[in-house]
């Protein structure tokens, strides 16, 4: 009876029903070798709260096993035999919200893997009289200027290049090097990757510009290292009339879902590969998304003040050409999301599963 | 299709490194009688359960895509005994099993469960070991607690009966299974014959008539209560500035096994006296569900209750300084050992690299050539030299295209 309650449930679920487990009453045959576990069931009810999941979604969903640690498959509380072994049968309502992150990540990585890559950026034909430049610094900052020089001929390196060390404010920085990682590689969670850098004292070398400028820049003369911290001196340094505008700063949950998917998708495909993945596909799908971008914790700001104080005292001392004032640097309180909530990231995964924006699903049609 | 399929799905610490070592190393044997070890390399299994699990493994994971079901694929192909063994696989939800028995031919093949066990005693020390020795850094006090938790929700107690709660592990992989195609196989209490678990691992997997190469030295030894102490203040400092890639060598290999693991002559790390009656009587009810499920037992369950508390107990949270200090000496000369070894390799290739500049001098010192470079040094310094030289380079470039 306990059984085929649970797949009375199932069965609910698949036709797009919402009522919970603990209000559910209806029975069906089994369909399986086992009822889906406790996570995989409550997120289809969460796909259908919020929308109209398809079958073939909704079929993924209950045959997704949750990647990564965590939780094990759970059992319904009150449909799984009585046993004294393995962890409680729960109610679903109860399971957390990162447990159901596991799955829709699962579920996601696969999509994203399926899509593919978009078609390549242009590149433009190098004009053999641009300027010879490396750009250095803050990779949010960084990359789409120097994605928009190379489409317009003027692609990085060259003989004697200047070294142009891009930098602004310490706490924002921050934020932009755990956001190129979630959209690359993948990193551990914002709080925690903070509180470790927090604690040995460290920055991560892209946005430590006397780092950058020591490692980054070969034998390059003094003189030809720059650092900016006012990005008007830019376009007259790299030989260019005009520059992009900097990348909008994302909602603070997209970057948190991308390294989830991140994570996954280097199961799935190689490193190489996932890391175009992230930048080329899951980025633009991200982008857009509503909310606050990240922002530093008051706790963790007289850290990057004393780094900032530092880095000036440096820049003052080595002689490289300053462009704007190093006070730009200091990192001010700013409005954000201190930590990303799995409710609020795992919303943005069901909102891009039922939006069929990684494109996997959208054959749901054929069932 | 392969007529049978012994899957060897757990448990850590119970010689399944040494197992899998000697099936790697004597695969044509192993063929020769029939028997499938699918591997390229030793840790082939170890690559397809992450990959089956989708488990990231600090970086190790990248090299696992696909396997899973390459190995899979290969023991359908094959039409005698095959052999899957990681103990990993021990914490497979239940959908993965699903989804890995049917890969591997279930229900149409004669598939048969293996898994080694060991009792909770020596277990619980052995994974918070392991979870030093993988950057760990929570005290065996904290991993005391969080296994403790009835509740099992952290990380840490997720992880820890998945892979050790036996009765649970044969629930997920062994529900459709007739109990005589269950295998428990009991490692021996400590002090018996040292033979005695690779026998039972034999009559397992039925390779006691075979004359195997069994000259392993892939074991996962264990260190001593101060190693495993110094090892954690090691992970406190240094993981953030060792990358996980680095970490593995340097580390894991090179500090924990080649050379902690060697000092056998200080504290064991053992389980607390207070916490003993809780592990046996844990250990009891599982004796007496394998007994009541019938499972094949090779072996003694009596294995499983442990042995005694060891007096007296060393706290590896608050080691003898002294004894840590020790362990901290022998690193450091290994790492010295080690850093010898690496100068001296940077030493030949420099030499290698300046032999090979030197060639190059000579072949670039011909008049015409020495010219032409002071030519273009003496363009790159200045603007106008830059853009004429890429103009050059242009009309170069557009030449050769058309040539």
């Amino acid at each position: 009876m306990t059984d085929r309650r649970a797949w009375g449930w199932v069965r609910h679920l698949q036709q797009g029903g919402t009522t919970s487990w603990a209000d559910w009453t209806g029975t069906a045959e089994p369909e399986g070798a086992v009822v889906p576990g406790a996570q995989q069931l409550e997120l289809v009810r969460r796909l259908n709260l919020a929308g109209a999941p398809g079958p073939r979604l909704v079929a993924r969903v209950l045959a997704m096993g949750a990647p990564g640690r965590g939780q094990p498959d759970l059992e319904l509380v009150g449909a799984a035999r009585e046993s004294r072994f393995g962890p409680r049968p729960v109610d679903p309502v109860t399971v957390p919200d990162h447990e159901l992150l596991r799955v829709a990540v699962g579920i996601l990585a696969e999509d994203v893997v399926a899509r593919g890559l978009p078609a390549p950026p242009k590149e433009g034909r190098p004009r053999p009289w641009r300027r010879h430049y490396e750009l250095h610094g803050d990779p949010e900052l960084v990359a789409p200027i120097r994605a928009d020089l190379v489409a317009r001929g003027r692609p990085p390196g060259g003989g004697d290049p200047v070294h142009v060390i891009l930098a602004t404010d310490l706490g924002r920085m921050l934020a932009h090097v755990w956001t190129a990682r979630a959209f690359g590689s993948g990193i551990p969670a914002w709080r925690g990757w903070l509180r470790t850098l927090d604690r040995h004292g460290s920055l991560p070398a892209p946005i430590d510009p006397l780092v950058t400028a020591r490692t980054r820049t070969g034998d390059a003369r003094p003189d030809r290292i720059h650092v900016v911290l006012d990005q008007e001196a830019l376009p007259h340094l790299l030989g260019v009339r005009r520059l992009p505008d900097p990348l909008p700063e994302p909602a603070a949950e997209a970057p948190d879902l991308a390294r989830r998917i991140s994570g996954v998708a280097g199961l799935l495909v190689p490193d190489d590969q996932r890391k175009a993945l992230m930048r080329r596909t899951v980025r633009p799908l991200l982008a857009g998304e509503p909310g606050s971008p990240l922002s530093v914790p008051e706790e963790h700001l007289p850290w990057l003040r004393d780094h900032a104080a530092r880095i000036t005292d440096g820049l003052s001392r080595a002689g490289y050409a300053v462009h704007g004032d190093p006070a730009v640097l200091v990192p001010v309180r700013e409005p954000g999301v201190e930590a990303p909530a799995p409710r609020s990231t795992l919303a943005l995964a069901i909102r891009i599963m039922l939006a069929g924006r990684t494109g996997a699903d959208t054959t749901d049609e054929e069932a | 299709m392969s007529k049978r399929v012994l899957l060897h799905v757990g448990t850590p610490k119970t010689g399944t490194s040494y197992l899998q070592d000697v099936l790697f190393r004597n695969q044509e044997t192993l063929k020769d009688a029939g028997i499938l070890y699918p591997a390229d390399r030793f840790d082939a299994h170890f690559l397809a359960a992450l990959d089956l699990l989708r488990l990231p493994w600090g970086g190790l994971e990248l090299d696992a895509h696909g396997l899973w079901d390459r190995t899979a694929t290969e023991v359908r192909e094959w039409t005698g005994t095959a052999i899957i063994s990681h103990e990993i696989l021990a914490t497979a939800s239940r959908t993965q099993v699903v989804k890995a028995l049917s890969s591997l031919g279930h229900p149409d093949v004669e598939l048969h469960v293996v898994l080694s066990v060991r009792d909770l005693v020596r277990q619980i020390p052995a994974e918070w070991q392991e979870n030093v020795k993988h950057r760990r850094v929570f005290s065996f006090h904290e991993f005391l607690e969080a296994i403790q938790d009835p509740d099992r929700k952290g990380p840490i107690a997720s992880w820890f009966w998945g892979v050790q709660e036996i009765p649970y592990i044969l629930d997920r992989w062994a529900a459709d299974l007739p109990p005589e195609r269950v295998h428990v196989v009991t490692v021996p209490a400590p002090g018996g014959p040292t033979d005695l678990l690779w026998e039972r691992f034999c009559e397992a997997f039925g390779l006691s008539d075979l004359e195997l190469d069994r000259d392993s030295e892939r074991t996962n030894p264990s260190l001593g209560s101060p190693e495993t102490a110094l090892l954690r203040r090691i992970n406190l400092k240094a993981n953030h500035e060792v990358l996980p890639v680095r970490y593995r060598p340097l580390v894991r290999e090179l500090l924990a096994h080649q050379t902690l693991s060697r000092r056998s002559d200080s504290p064991r790390l053992t389980l607390p006296p207070e916490v003993h009656p809780w592990a046996q009587e844990l250990a009891g009810g599982w004796i007496d569900e394998i007994k009541a499920r019938g499972y094949h037992v090779i072996g003694d369950l009596d294995d499983l209750v442990g042995p005694p508390p060891t007096q007296p107990y060393v706290d590896p949270d608050q080691p003898a300084e002294s004894d840590v200090a020790d362990a901290a000496v022998d690193a450091i000369r290994a790492l010295l050992r080690e850093n010898g070894r690496l100068l001296g390799v940077e030493e030949e290739l420099n030499a290698q690299l300046e032999e090979t500049r030197q060639a190059l001098e000579r072949s670039y010192l011909r008049p015409s050539y020495l010219a032409r470079e002071r030519i273009v040094r003496k363009l790159d310094s200045n603007r106008l030299g830059q853009w004429l030289l890429g103009l050059y380079r242009f009309g170069r470039g557009r030449s050769s295209r058309s040539a």
